[in-house]
């Protein structure tokens, strides 16, 4: 297993009542299953994590693309900055 | 070449514009171009209430910050003759008629693309540095959510 933090923002924390969680994944586990994940974790956020934007150690991610070791991920809605 | 300067933040304190503009102006600069945004107290749109209490802004600050970086990497690849950039995003809880961000350029000549950059820098903003604001009202509050979605390698 791979120790993993996600943190959450605007949105998807309202939707977990969640900033920031540490989390074990099987290795090689990609963006997509870790939202499977935490759709068992947070059944009620399962319409919002299809729709999350997510990013790996700072960039955007999408999901396929494999989650490393240590990574930190993070799951926020469409940027509203500005 | 003298080393332009680059100024990308996440801050909660008020913007200097001031400050900014002497951070980004070198011997050699004869433009800038600024655009500042600022909380809009009222609103005209079909079905909410006019009014708006105060904006609450948060930053995935390090991504946020890396991200201005990108946006200013772009600029400068865009338009080679730009001179300085600021990119800053105010966050925390802004009421109305105060400026939340900043975008500047600078340039040897206004004719050389910093009304252009600067205009890209915003836009850029609002698509892929990860800020969100709430808008408070009078009858609670709403996140307000962006319609870009960005794309590998962005």
């Amino acid at each position: 297993m791979n120790e993993i933090t996600v943190l959450f923002f605007a949105t998807m924390r309202d939707h977990t009542g969640e900033r920031k969680i540490l989390l074990d994944v099987p290795e090689n586990t990609p963006v997509s299953g870790l939202k499977t994940l935490l759709a068992e974790r947070y059944p009620h956020a399962t319409g919002a994590l299809d729709a999350t934007l997510v990013s790996i150690n700072r960039d955007y991610a999408f999901d396929e693309d494999i989650i490393p070791a240590g990574a930190e991920v993070a799951m926020f809605p469409h940027v509203s900055g500005g | 070449m003298p080393e332009f300067p680059t100024i990308f933040s996440i801050t909660e304190d008020e913007l200097n514009l001031d400050e900014l503009l002497a951070q980004i102006t070198l011997t050699s600069t004869g433009a800038a171009c600024f655009f500042t945004g600022m909380v809009r107290g009222a609103t005209q749109r079909d079905g909410l209430p006019p009014e708006t209490e105060y904006l609450e802004y948060e930053a995935y600050t390090p991504m946020a910050e890396a991200k201005m970086g990108q946006v200013a990497d772009e600029i400068r690849q865009r338009w080679p003759t730009v001179e300085g950039i600021a990119i800053v995003q105010r966050i925390g809880r802004l009421y109305p008629q105060t400026p939340t961000v900043l975008i500047a350029c600078t340039a040897a000549h206004r004719d050389t693309g910093v009304f252009e950059a600067a205009r890209y820098g915003i836009d850029r903003l609002k698509e892929i540095v990860p800020v969100w604001k709430k808008e408070i009202g009078p009858d609670g509050g709403t996140w307000i959510e962006g319609g870009y979605t960005p794309q590998p390698g962005e």
